[in-house]
Protein backbone atom coordinates (compact mmCIF):
# COMPACT_ATOMS: atom_id res chain seq x y z
CA UNK A 1 0.00 0.00 0.00
CA UNK A 2 1.20 3.49 -0.82
CA UNK A 3 1.99 6.15 1.70
CA UNK A 4 -0.98 8.31 2.79
CA UNK A 5 -0.07 12.17 3.05
CA UNK A 6 -2.69 14.17 4.62
CA UNK A 7 -2.37 17.71 4.54
CA UNK A 8 -3.79 19.50 7.86
CA UNK A 9 -4.92 23.21 8.39
CA UNK A 10 -5.86 24.74 11.91
CA UNK A 11 -7.25 27.84 12.58
CA UNK A 12 -9.79 27.36 15.11
CA UNK A 13 -8.00 30.03 17.87
CA UNK A 14 -4.88 32.02 17.41
CA UNK A 15 -2.59 30.16 15.39
CA UNK A 16 -2.66 29.82 11.85
CA UNK A 17 -1.20 26.18 11.08
CA UNK A 18 -0.30 23.37 8.12
CA UNK A 19 1.33 20.49 8.54
CA UNK A 20 1.90 17.68 6.65
CA UNK A 21 1.90 14.20 7.98
CA UNK A 22 2.23 10.70 6.40
CA UNK A 23 0.72 7.75 6.97
CA UNK A 24 -0.73 9.30 10.45
CA UNK A 25 1.98 9.02 12.32
CA UNK A 26 5.64 10.93 10.13
CA UNK A 27 5.30 14.58 10.43
CA UNK A 28 7.14 16.07 7.14
CA UNK A 29 5.83 19.45 7.83
CA UNK A 30 4.80 21.64 10.96
CA UNK A 31 4.30 24.94 10.16
CA UNK A 32 2.04 27.42 13.31
CA UNK A 33 2.11 31.40 12.43
CA UNK A 34 1.20 32.26 16.14
CA UNK A 35 -0.59 35.54 16.43
CA UNK A 36 0.36 35.54 20.10
CA UNK A 37 2.14 39.22 20.21
CA UNK A 38 -0.95 40.68 18.23
CA UNK A 39 -3.47 39.16 20.84
CA UNK A 40 -1.47 39.72 24.23
CA UNK A 41 -2.08 43.75 23.48
CA UNK A 42 -5.59 43.20 23.94
CA UNK A 43 -4.80 40.59 26.63
CA UNK A 44 -6.35 37.92 25.44
CA UNK A 45 -7.85 36.37 21.79
CA UNK A 46 -9.77 38.86 20.38
CA UNK A 47 -12.35 36.97 17.62
CA UNK A 48 -12.53 39.18 14.72
CA UNK A 49 -8.45 40.15 14.98
CA UNK A 50 -7.73 36.70 14.91
CA UNK A 51 -10.12 36.09 11.96
CA UNK A 52 -8.18 39.05 10.07
CA UNK A 53 -4.92 37.09 10.75
CA UNK A 54 -6.02 33.95 9.26
CA UNK A 55 -7.07 35.16 6.06
CA UNK A 56 -3.71 37.35 5.62
CA UNK A 57 -1.28 34.13 6.67
CA UNK A 58 -3.54 31.00 5.31
CA UNK A 59 -1.68 30.92 1.89
CA UNK A 60 1.96 31.45 3.12
CA UNK A 61 1.20 28.98 5.63
CA UNK A 62 0.05 26.01 3.96
CA UNK A 63 2.30 26.84 0.90
CA UNK A 64 5.51 26.42 3.73
CA UNK A 65 4.19 23.56 4.71
CA UNK A 66 4.48 21.73 1.07
CA UNK A 67 7.96 23.82 0.81
CA UNK A 68 9.38 22.55 4.71
CA UNK A 69 8.01 18.69 3.46
CA UNK A 70 10.15 19.09 0.10
CA UNK A 71 6.34 18.09 -1.53
CA UNK A 72 4.20 19.98 -4.58
CA UNK A 73 0.39 20.65 -3.99
CA UNK A 74 -0.78 17.43 -6.08
CA UNK A 75 1.31 15.09 -3.70
CA UNK A 76 -0.97 15.41 -1.15
CA UNK A 77 -3.92 12.30 -1.09
CA UNK A 78 -6.12 14.27 0.96
CA UNK A 79 -7.12 17.52 2.85
CA UNK A 80 -7.91 17.51 6.83
CA UNK A 81 -9.15 20.65 7.96
CA UNK A 82 -10.85 21.57 11.68
CA UNK A 83 -14.24 22.51 11.66
CA UNK A 84 -15.04 22.66 15.64
CA UNK A 85 -14.38 23.46 18.16
CA UNK A 86 -13.52 27.01 18.34
CA UNK A 87 -14.00 30.80 17.45
CA UNK A 88 -16.52 30.65 14.09
CA UNK A 89 -15.25 33.22 12.31
CA UNK A 90 -11.44 32.27 12.33
CA UNK A 91 -13.10 28.25 11.68
CA UNK A 92 -14.27 29.41 8.87
CA UNK A 93 -11.21 30.89 7.11
CA UNK A 94 -9.09 27.91 7.15
CA UNK A 95 -12.30 25.52 6.33
CA UNK A 96 -13.25 27.55 3.42
CA UNK A 97 -9.85 27.70 2.02
CA UNK A 98 -9.61 23.75 2.61
CA UNK A 99 -13.04 22.85 0.75
CA UNK A 100 -11.53 25.00 -1.94
CA UNK A 101 -8.20 23.68 -1.96
CA UNK A 102 -9.63 20.01 -1.74
CA UNK A 103 -11.98 20.81 -4.22
CA UNK A 104 -9.19 22.01 -6.74
CA UNK A 105 -6.94 19.12 -6.23
CA UNK A 106 -9.65 16.67 -6.47
CA UNK A 107 -9.05 14.89 -3.35
CA UNK A 108 -11.08 14.15 0.10
CA UNK A 109 -11.75 16.48 2.71
CA UNK A 110 -11.65 15.80 5.86
CA UNK A 111 -13.46 17.47 8.74
CA UNK A 112 -11.90 17.31 11.74
CA UNK A 113 -12.97 17.76 15.62
CA UNK A 114 -9.66 20.06 17.08
CA UNK A 115 -9.89 18.14 20.77
CA UNK A 116 -9.45 14.59 18.98
CA UNK A 117 -6.75 16.63 17.13
CA UNK A 118 -4.94 17.46 20.70
CA UNK A 119 -5.17 13.81 21.84
CA UNK A 120 -3.99 12.70 19.06
CA UNK A 121 -1.12 14.50 19.28
CA UNK A 122 -0.17 11.98 22.11
CA UNK A 123 -0.13 9.44 19.34
CA UNK A 124 1.96 11.01 16.89
CA UNK A 125 4.81 10.94 19.34
CA UNK A 126 4.37 7.20 21.40
CA UNK A 127 4.00 4.37 19.62
CA UNK A 128 2.73 1.89 21.94
CA UNK A 129 -0.08 3.97 23.60
CA UNK A 130 -2.29 0.93 25.75
CA UNK A 131 -5.89 1.40 25.02
CA UNK A 132 -8.50 2.30 26.72
CA UNK A 133 -6.94 5.32 27.76
CA UNK A 134 -8.08 8.84 29.31
CA UNK A 135 -7.44 11.97 28.39
CA UNK A 136 -7.51 15.31 29.79
CA UNK A 137 -7.99 17.81 27.18
CA UNK A 138 -6.83 21.06 28.93
CA UNK A 139 -6.59 24.07 27.19
CA UNK A 140 -7.37 28.16 27.06
CA UNK A 141 -10.29 27.35 25.65
CA UNK A 142 -11.15 23.52 26.86
CA UNK A 143 -10.94 21.28 30.21
CA UNK A 144 -12.50 18.46 29.27
CA UNK A 145 -11.83 14.43 30.31
CA UNK A 146 -12.17 12.33 27.51
CA UNK A 147 -12.52 8.47 27.54
CA UNK A 148 -10.80 6.25 24.26
CA UNK A 149 -12.19 2.87 24.61
CA UNK A 150 -10.25 2.72 20.89
CA UNK A 151 -8.67 4.53 18.46
CA UNK A 152 -10.92 7.23 16.73
CA UNK A 153 -13.57 6.18 19.15
CA UNK A 154 -14.15 9.09 22.11
CA UNK A 155 -16.70 10.27 24.66
CA UNK A 156 -16.68 12.70 26.31
CA UNK A 157 -17.13 12.18 30.22
CA UNK A 158 -16.59 15.44 32.26
CA UNK A 159 -16.11 19.25 31.26
CA UNK A 160 -15.53 22.83 33.04
CA UNK A 161 -18.65 24.52 34.45
CA UNK A 162 -17.39 27.41 34.14
CA UNK A 163 -13.79 28.73 32.85
CA UNK A 164 -11.13 26.42 31.28
CA UNK A 165 -8.02 25.94 32.72
CA UNK A 166 -5.80 27.98 30.55
CA UNK A 167 -8.52 30.93 30.80
CA UNK A 168 -8.08 30.54 34.84
CA UNK A 169 -4.46 31.04 34.52
CA UNK A 170 -4.54 33.90 31.97
CA UNK A 171 -7.33 35.54 34.12
CA UNK A 172 -5.25 35.75 37.15
CA UNK A 173 -1.68 36.02 35.46
CA UNK A 174 -3.58 39.19 33.78
CA UNK A 175 -5.22 40.29 37.44
CA UNK A 176 -1.70 39.69 39.16
CA UNK A 177 0.35 41.98 36.46
CA UNK A 178 1.96 38.71 35.64
CA UNK A 179 1.48 38.86 31.56
CA UNK A 180 -0.07 37.48 28.80
CA UNK A 181 -0.50 34.34 27.84
CA UNK A 182 -1.15 33.11 31.72
CA UNK A 183 -0.06 29.49 31.57
CA UNK A 184 3.80 30.15 31.15
CA UNK A 185 3.87 33.64 32.98
CA UNK A 186 2.13 31.76 36.21
CA UNK A 187 4.63 28.57 35.95
CA UNK A 188 7.75 30.92 35.66
CA UNK A 189 6.01 33.39 38.70
CA UNK A 190 5.27 30.19 40.71
CA UNK A 191 9.06 28.24 40.17
CA UNK A 192 10.34 31.52 42.17
CA UNK A 193 7.67 30.57 44.94
CA UNK A 194 6.18 28.34 47.55
CA UNK A 195 2.84 26.97 47.75
CA UNK A 196 0.53 26.71 51.08
CA UNK A 197 2.27 29.93 52.09
CA UNK A 198 -1.31 31.01 50.43
CA UNK A 199 -4.28 28.05 51.26
CA UNK A 200 -6.32 28.46 48.22
CA UNK A 201 -9.48 26.26 47.81
CA UNK A 202 -9.20 22.95 46.07
CA UNK A 203 -12.42 23.12 43.96
CA UNK A 204 -13.54 19.01 43.21
CA UNK A 205 -17.64 19.96 43.23
CA UNK A 206 -18.85 16.61 43.98
CA UNK A 207 -16.35 13.73 44.31
CA UNK A 208 -18.32 11.78 42.14
CA UNK A 209 -18.12 13.49 38.89
CA UNK A 210 -16.22 14.41 36.45
CA UNK A 211 -16.90 18.29 36.15
CA UNK A 212 -14.54 20.78 36.87
CA UNK A 213 -14.78 24.49 38.55
CA UNK A 214 -12.10 27.35 38.23
CA UNK A 215 -14.20 30.36 38.41
CA UNK A 216 -14.08 29.98 42.29
CA UNK A 217 -10.26 29.21 42.49
CA UNK A 218 -9.70 32.48 40.46
CA UNK A 219 -11.87 34.49 42.27
CA UNK A 220 -10.21 33.55 45.83
CA UNK A 221 -6.78 33.94 44.41
CA UNK A 222 -8.12 37.97 42.89
CA UNK A 223 -9.54 38.14 46.63
CA UNK A 224 -6.50 36.79 48.70
CA UNK A 225 -4.18 38.98 46.66
CA UNK A 226 -6.35 42.04 46.97
CA UNK A 227 -6.26 40.91 51.38
CA UNK A 228 -2.53 40.48 51.38
CA UNK A 229 -1.67 43.79 49.37
CA UNK A 230 -3.60 45.83 52.13
CA UNK A 231 -1.65 43.68 54.64
CA UNK A 232 1.54 44.75 52.67
CA UNK A 233 2.90 41.24 52.82
CA UNK A 234 1.40 40.62 48.66
CA UNK A 235 4.19 38.05 47.42
CA UNK A 236 2.92 37.32 43.47
CA UNK A 237 5.68 34.24 43.24
CA UNK A 238 3.82 32.24 46.51
CA UNK A 239 0.08 32.99 45.18
CA UNK A 240 1.16 31.82 42.07
CA UNK A 241 2.77 29.11 43.36
CA UNK A 242 -0.37 28.21 45.12
CA UNK A 243 -2.74 29.19 42.37
CA UNK A 244 -0.85 26.67 39.99
CA UNK A 245 -0.43 23.62 43.01
CA UNK A 246 -4.86 24.13 43.34
CA UNK A 247 -5.23 24.05 40.22
CA UNK A 248 -3.25 21.32 39.04
CA UNK A 249 -4.02 19.27 41.77
CA UNK A 250 -7.26 19.26 40.65
CA UNK A 251 -7.20 18.42 37.75
CA UNK A 252 -4.90 15.30 38.31
CA UNK A 253 -7.17 14.15 41.06
CA UNK A 254 -9.98 14.05 38.76
CA UNK A 255 -8.08 12.65 36.50
CA UNK A 256 -7.18 9.82 38.54
CA UNK A 257 -10.72 8.92 39.75
CA UNK A 258 -11.54 8.58 36.20
CA UNK A 259 -9.23 6.30 34.92
CA UNK A 260 -9.87 4.54 37.96
CA UNK A 261 -14.12 4.74 37.09
CA UNK A 262 -13.39 3.88 33.34
CA UNK A 263 -10.69 1.10 34.05
CA UNK A 264 -8.00 3.18 31.88
CA UNK A 265 -4.73 1.55 31.14
CA UNK A 266 -3.05 4.53 30.43
CA UNK A 267 -3.88 8.49 31.26
CA UNK A 268 -3.00 10.91 28.26
CA UNK A 269 -2.40 14.87 28.38
CA UNK A 270 -3.89 16.95 26.01
CA UNK A 271 -3.62 20.93 25.08
CA UNK A 272 -2.12 23.55 25.77
CA UNK A 273 -1.95 23.89 29.57
CA UNK A 274 -0.73 20.27 29.30
CA UNK A 275 2.65 22.12 28.74
CA UNK A 276 2.59 22.87 32.37
CA UNK A 277 5.74 21.28 34.11
CA UNK A 278 4.09 20.96 37.32
CA UNK A 279 0.73 18.85 35.99
CA UNK A 280 3.31 16.67 33.94
CA UNK A 281 4.97 16.42 37.01
CA UNK A 282 1.94 15.48 39.26
CA UNK A 283 0.37 13.56 36.97
CA UNK A 284 3.09 11.84 36.35
CA UNK A 285 3.97 10.53 40.20
CA UNK A 286 0.37 9.84 40.93
CA UNK A 287 0.20 7.52 37.61
CA UNK A 288 3.19 6.14 38.84
CA UNK A 289 1.29 5.33 41.97
CA UNK A 290 -1.51 3.87 40.30
CA UNK A 291 0.47 1.69 38.09
CA UNK A 292 -0.78 3.83 34.68
CA UNK A 293 1.44 5.29 32.25
CA UNK A 294 0.96 8.93 31.65
CA UNK A 295 1.63 10.46 28.11
CA UNK A 296 1.76 13.99 27.01
CA UNK A 297 3.25 15.32 23.59
CA UNK A 298 6.08 17.51 23.35
CA UNK A 299 5.70 20.98 24.28
CA UNK A 300 5.18 22.27 20.56
CA UNK A 301 2.62 19.71 20.05
CA UNK A 302 0.70 20.61 23.34
CA UNK A 303 -0.18 23.68 21.64
CA UNK A 304 -2.56 24.55 18.51
CA UNK A 305 -0.84 22.58 15.18
CA UNK A 306 -2.04 21.63 12.29
CA UNK A 307 0.02 18.39 12.50
CA UNK A 308 -2.53 17.01 15.34
CA UNK A 309 -5.20 17.44 12.49
CA UNK A 310 -3.47 15.56 9.85
CA UNK A 311 -2.69 12.90 12.04
CA UNK A 312 -5.81 13.08 13.40
CA UNK A 313 -7.78 12.64 10.13
CA UNK A 314 -5.88 9.63 8.68
CA UNK A 315 -8.08 7.65 11.15
CA UNK A 316 -11.01 8.85 8.95
CA UNK A 317 -9.26 8.73 5.54
CA UNK A 318 -8.63 4.55 5.94
CA UNK A 319 -11.99 4.35 6.53
CA UNK A 320 -13.14 6.31 3.74
CA UNK A 321 -15.23 9.10 6.07
CA UNK A 322 -15.09 12.21 3.87
CA UNK A 323 -16.83 15.55 4.60
CA UNK A 324 -19.07 16.91 2.55
CA UNK A 325 -18.79 19.99 0.06
CA UNK A 326 -21.17 21.92 2.13
CA UNK A 327 -19.69 21.03 5.72
CA UNK A 328 -19.91 23.33 7.75
CA UNK A 329 -17.72 24.66 11.33
CA UNK A 330 -19.42 24.82 14.58
CA UNK A 331 -18.36 26.91 17.98
CA UNK A 332 -19.46 24.07 20.34
CA UNK A 333 -18.44 20.10 20.14
CA UNK A 334 -21.45 18.69 19.39
CA UNK A 335 -23.04 19.08 15.46
CA UNK A 336 -25.76 19.89 15.43
CA UNK A 337 -28.14 17.01 13.27
CA UNK A 338 -30.02 19.26 11.28
CA UNK A 339 -27.19 20.86 9.46
CA UNK A 340 -25.15 17.90 8.49
CA UNK A 341 -27.90 16.38 6.15
CA UNK A 342 -28.14 17.00 2.72
CA UNK B 1 -11.02 33.45 -21.94
CA UNK B 2 -12.93 31.48 -19.05
CA UNK B 3 -13.61 33.63 -15.67
CA UNK B 4 -15.10 32.17 -13.21
CA UNK B 5 -16.79 34.82 -10.60
CA UNK B 6 -17.38 34.30 -6.68
CA UNK B 7 -19.04 36.83 -4.32
CA UNK B 8 -20.47 36.36 -0.37
CA UNK B 9 -19.47 39.73 0.59
CA UNK B 10 -23.50 40.19 1.80
CA UNK B 11 -26.08 37.87 2.57
CA UNK B 12 -25.67 37.01 -1.18
CA UNK B 13 -23.95 34.48 -2.72
CA UNK B 14 -23.38 34.63 -6.12
CA UNK B 15 -21.08 32.29 -8.67
CA UNK B 16 -20.96 32.94 -12.26
CA UNK B 17 -19.09 31.81 -15.34
CA UNK B 18 -18.45 34.30 -18.04
CA UNK B 19 -16.32 32.97 -21.57
CA UNK B 20 -14.79 35.92 -22.99
CA UNK B 21 -17.33 38.31 -22.19
CA UNK B 22 -20.36 35.71 -22.96
CA UNK B 23 -22.29 34.87 -19.67
CA UNK B 24 -22.53 31.05 -19.56
CA UNK B 25 -24.17 30.00 -16.47
CA UNK B 26 -25.00 32.29 -12.99
CA UNK B 27 -26.40 31.02 -9.75
CA UNK B 28 -28.09 33.90 -7.16
CA UNK B 29 -28.75 32.78 -3.58
CA UNK B 30 -30.31 35.72 -1.39
CA UNK B 31 -31.83 32.87 1.45
CA UNK B 32 -30.50 32.60 4.78
CA UNK B 33 -27.58 30.07 4.55
CA UNK B 34 -24.46 30.50 5.95
CA UNK B 35 -22.14 30.72 2.53
CA UNK B 36 -20.18 28.22 4.04
CA UNK B 37 -22.49 25.85 3.60
CA UNK B 38 -23.13 26.67 0.22
CA UNK B 39 -20.43 28.56 -1.53
CA UNK B 40 -18.31 25.71 -3.16
CA UNK B 41 -21.49 23.78 -3.70
CA UNK B 42 -22.30 26.64 -6.29
CA UNK B 43 -19.30 26.56 -7.85
CA UNK B 44 -19.57 22.90 -8.36
CA UNK B 45 -22.80 22.83 -10.03
CA UNK B 46 -22.15 26.26 -12.03
CA UNK B 47 -19.09 24.07 -13.27
CA UNK B 48 -20.70 21.06 -13.97
CA UNK B 49 -23.61 22.31 -15.58
CA UNK B 50 -21.61 24.27 -17.87
CA UNK B 51 -20.09 20.98 -18.82
CA UNK B 52 -16.55 22.91 -17.44
CA UNK B 53 -13.84 22.09 -15.44
CA UNK B 54 -11.46 24.09 -13.00
CA UNK B 55 -8.51 23.14 -15.06
CA UNK B 56 -10.44 25.11 -17.74
CA UNK B 57 -10.66 28.14 -15.63
CA UNK B 58 -8.46 31.18 -16.52
CA UNK B 59 -8.90 33.21 -14.11
CA UNK B 60 -11.11 33.81 -10.59
CA UNK B 61 -12.84 37.19 -10.19
CA UNK B 62 -13.87 38.25 -6.17
CA UNK B 63 -15.39 40.68 -4.24
CA UNK B 64 -12.83 41.83 -1.75
CA UNK B 65 -14.93 44.43 0.57
CA UNK B 66 -16.59 46.22 1.88
CA UNK B 67 -18.96 44.01 3.14
CA UNK B 68 -19.63 41.23 6.03
CA UNK B 69 -16.58 40.22 7.74
CA UNK B 70 -17.36 36.78 7.90
CA UNK B 71 -19.15 36.70 4.47
CA UNK B 72 -15.91 38.01 3.12
CA UNK B 73 -13.33 36.00 4.50
CA UNK B 74 -15.40 32.89 3.48
CA UNK B 75 -15.17 34.52 -0.47
CA UNK B 76 -11.55 35.05 -0.31
CA UNK B 77 -10.55 31.84 1.23
CA UNK B 78 -12.27 29.98 -0.98
CA UNK B 79 -10.57 31.51 -3.91
CA UNK B 80 -6.85 31.32 -2.18
CA UNK B 81 -7.54 27.68 -2.14
CA UNK B 82 -8.81 27.32 -5.49
CA UNK B 83 -5.79 29.89 -7.03
CA UNK B 84 -3.16 28.54 -5.04
CA UNK B 85 -4.62 24.78 -6.10
CA UNK B 86 -5.18 25.24 -9.88
CA UNK B 87 -2.52 27.81 -10.47
CA UNK B 88 -5.23 30.25 -11.67
CA UNK B 89 -4.68 34.51 -11.39
CA UNK B 90 -7.18 36.18 -9.61
CA UNK B 91 -8.63 39.39 -9.72
CA UNK B 92 -10.21 41.60 -6.71
CA UNK B 93 -13.06 43.79 -7.23
CA UNK B 94 -14.80 46.57 -4.80
CA UNK B 95 -18.34 44.87 -3.50
CA UNK B 96 -19.35 48.16 -4.14
CA UNK B 97 -18.18 48.90 -7.69
CA UNK B 98 -19.59 45.60 -8.48
CA UNK B 99 -23.15 46.62 -7.64
CA UNK B 100 -23.01 50.10 -9.46
CA UNK B 101 -22.25 48.08 -12.20
CA UNK B 102 -26.06 46.66 -11.74
CA UNK B 103 -26.70 50.38 -13.68
CA UNK B 104 -25.61 51.07 -16.78
CA UNK B 105 -25.85 53.64 -19.68
CA UNK B 106 -27.47 56.65 -17.54
CA UNK B 107 -26.68 59.97 -16.23
CA UNK B 108 -27.65 59.63 -12.67
CA UNK B 109 -25.70 59.11 -9.68
CA UNK B 110 -25.44 55.74 -8.87
CA UNK B 111 -25.04 54.91 -4.85
CA UNK B 112 -24.72 51.46 -3.67
CA UNK B 113 -25.55 50.73 -0.11
CA UNK B 114 -24.77 48.24 1.93
CA UNK B 115 -25.41 47.37 5.67
CA UNK B 116 -22.97 48.26 8.24
CA UNK B 117 -24.61 47.83 11.08
CA UNK B 118 -24.43 50.17 13.81
CA UNK B 119 -26.99 52.57 12.38
CA UNK B 120 -24.07 52.87 9.02
CA UNK B 121 -24.07 52.06 5.94
CA UNK B 122 -21.34 51.12 3.40
CA UNK B 123 -21.33 53.64 0.43
CA UNK B 124 -20.09 54.88 -2.80
CA UNK B 125 -20.71 57.17 -5.51
CA UNK B 126 -20.70 56.48 -9.42
CA UNK B 127 -20.99 57.85 -12.46
CA UNK B 128 -22.31 54.80 -14.77
CA UNK B 129 -22.64 56.93 -18.00
CA UNK B 130 -19.54 54.89 -19.85
CA UNK B 131 -19.13 51.03 -20.21
CA UNK B 132 -17.64 51.02 -15.98
CA UNK B 133 -18.62 52.53 -13.36
CA UNK B 134 -16.36 55.29 -12.53
CA UNK B 135 -16.15 55.93 -8.24
CA UNK B 136 -16.83 60.08 -8.27
CA UNK B 137 -15.73 60.02 -4.41
CA UNK B 138 -14.25 57.51 -2.11
CA UNK B 139 -15.97 54.28 -0.72
CA UNK B 140 -16.50 54.88 3.24
CA UNK B 141 -19.08 53.33 6.04
CA UNK B 142 -20.98 56.16 7.88
CA UNK B 143 -24.47 57.00 8.89
CA UNK B 144 -27.42 57.42 6.20
CA UNK B 145 -27.39 61.01 6.86
CA UNK B 146 -24.39 61.52 6.40
CA UNK B 147 -23.78 59.79 3.17
CA UNK B 148 -27.26 61.41 1.94
CA UNK B 149 -25.23 64.96 2.52
CA UNK B 150 -22.37 63.99 0.27
CA UNK B 151 -25.00 62.10 -2.25
CA UNK B 152 -26.96 64.89 -2.36
CA UNK B 153 -23.71 67.64 -3.03
CA UNK B 154 -21.98 64.87 -5.71
CA UNK B 155 -25.02 64.89 -7.48
CA UNK B 156 -24.91 69.01 -7.78
CA UNK B 157 -21.72 68.94 -8.91
CA UNK B 158 -21.46 66.74 -11.51
CA UNK B 159 -24.81 67.94 -12.55
CA UNK B 160 -26.91 64.48 -11.89
CA UNK B 161 -30.36 65.17 -11.28
CA UNK B 162 -31.53 61.33 -10.39
CA UNK B 163 -30.25 59.77 -7.56
CA UNK B 164 -30.17 55.69 -7.95
CA UNK B 165 -30.10 54.05 -4.48
CA UNK B 166 -29.40 49.90 -4.23
CA UNK B 167 -28.04 47.08 -2.09
CA UNK B 168 -29.21 45.48 1.16
CA UNK B 169 -28.00 49.62 2.75
CA UNK B 170 -31.20 50.62 1.49
CA UNK B 171 -33.94 48.78 2.73
CA UNK B 172 -33.26 49.67 6.29
CA UNK B 173 -33.97 53.61 5.86
CA UNK B 174 -36.29 53.31 2.62
CA UNK B 175 -38.46 55.78 4.05
CA UNK B 176 -36.09 58.46 5.15
CA UNK B 177 -35.06 58.36 1.44
CA UNK B 178 -37.71 58.81 0.05
CA UNK B 179 -38.58 61.58 2.24
CA UNK B 180 -35.60 63.40 1.90
CA UNK B 181 -35.18 62.71 -1.85
CA UNK B 182 -38.47 62.95 -3.10
CA UNK B 183 -38.52 62.95 -6.95
CA UNK B 184 -35.05 62.58 -7.71
CA UNK B 185 -34.58 59.23 -6.03
CA UNK B 186 -34.56 56.24 -7.92
CA UNK B 187 -34.85 52.56 -7.34
CA UNK B 188 -34.32 49.59 -9.44
CA UNK B 189 -36.32 46.97 -9.96
CA UNK B 190 -35.55 43.67 -7.64
CA UNK B 191 -33.68 42.44 -10.61
CA UNK B 192 -31.09 44.77 -10.34
CA UNK B 193 -31.19 45.54 -6.38
CA UNK B 194 -28.25 43.02 -5.18
CA UNK B 195 -24.79 41.97 -6.04
CA UNK B 196 -24.41 39.79 -9.65
CA UNK B 197 -21.61 37.62 -10.05
CA UNK B 198 -21.63 38.34 -13.42
CA UNK B 199 -21.24 42.27 -12.42
CA UNK B 200 -18.41 40.83 -10.86
CA UNK B 201 -16.90 38.75 -13.63
CA UNK B 202 -17.27 41.49 -16.10
CA UNK B 203 -15.44 43.98 -13.87
CA UNK B 204 -12.58 41.17 -13.34
CA UNK B 205 -12.12 40.73 -17.13
CA UNK B 206 -11.81 44.46 -17.46
CA UNK B 207 -9.12 44.18 -14.65
CA UNK B 208 -7.43 41.30 -16.04
CA UNK B 209 -7.16 42.14 -19.05
CA UNK B 210 -5.50 45.63 -17.71
CA UNK B 211 -3.27 42.89 -16.05
CA UNK B 212 -4.45 43.79 -12.50
CA UNK B 213 -3.94 40.45 -10.92
CA UNK B 214 -3.84 40.06 -6.97
CA UNK B 215 -0.66 38.67 -5.21
CA UNK B 216 -2.91 35.44 -3.89
CA UNK B 217 -0.88 35.34 -0.84
CA UNK B 218 -1.28 39.13 0.31
CA UNK B 219 -4.95 39.27 -0.84
CA UNK B 220 -6.93 39.99 2.32
CA UNK B 221 -10.33 41.80 2.60
CA UNK B 222 -10.99 45.65 2.16
CA UNK B 223 -12.97 46.17 5.27
CA UNK B 224 -12.97 49.66 5.26
CA UNK B 225 -13.58 49.77 9.26
CA UNK B 226 -11.02 48.30 11.62
CA UNK B 227 -12.18 45.11 14.20
CA UNK B 228 -14.28 46.99 17.10
CA UNK B 229 -10.94 46.00 19.53
CA UNK B 230 -8.73 47.79 17.07
CA UNK B 231 -10.59 50.57 16.94
CA UNK B 232 -10.91 50.83 21.04
CA UNK B 233 -7.55 50.12 21.64
CA UNK B 234 -6.56 53.07 18.81
CA UNK B 235 -8.89 55.27 20.91
CA UNK B 236 -7.31 53.80 23.73
CA UNK B 237 -10.06 52.09 25.87
CA UNK B 238 -7.79 49.43 26.40
ZN1 LIG C 1 -6.37 23.84 21.10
Amino acid sequence: MHDVLILGIETSCDETAAAVVKNGREILSDVVNSQIDIHSQFGGVVPEVASRKHIENIGLVVDTAFENAGLSYNDIDAVAVTNRPGLIGALLVGLSFAKAFAYALNRPLLAVNHLEGHIYANFLEHSAIELPALCLVVSGGHTSLVYMPSIGEYELVGETRDDAAGEAFDKVARFLGLGYPGGPAIQKAAQKGEPGKVILPRVFLDRNDFEFSFSGLKTAAMNEWNKLKRKGLANVNDLAAEFQAALVEVLVEKTMHAAEQFKARSILLAGGVAANQELRNLMKKRGREQGLPVYYPSLHLCTDNAAMIAGNAHINYIKNIYAPLNVNAYPGLIVPVKSTCG
Amino acid sequence: MLILAIDSATPVAGVALMDDGRLIKEEFSNYKKTHSETLMLMVDRVLNESERTLDQVDALAVTTGPGSFTGLRIGLAAVKGLSMAAGIPVAGVSTLDTLAHNIWAGDALVCPLLDARKQEVYCGFYDVAGKLPLPLLEARACAPEEFLADAVEVAAKYGKNRIILLGDGYYPYTEFFAEKLGQQLLIPPPHLMLPRASALGDLGADKLAKGQVEDIMQLRPSYIRLSEAEYRLGKGEL
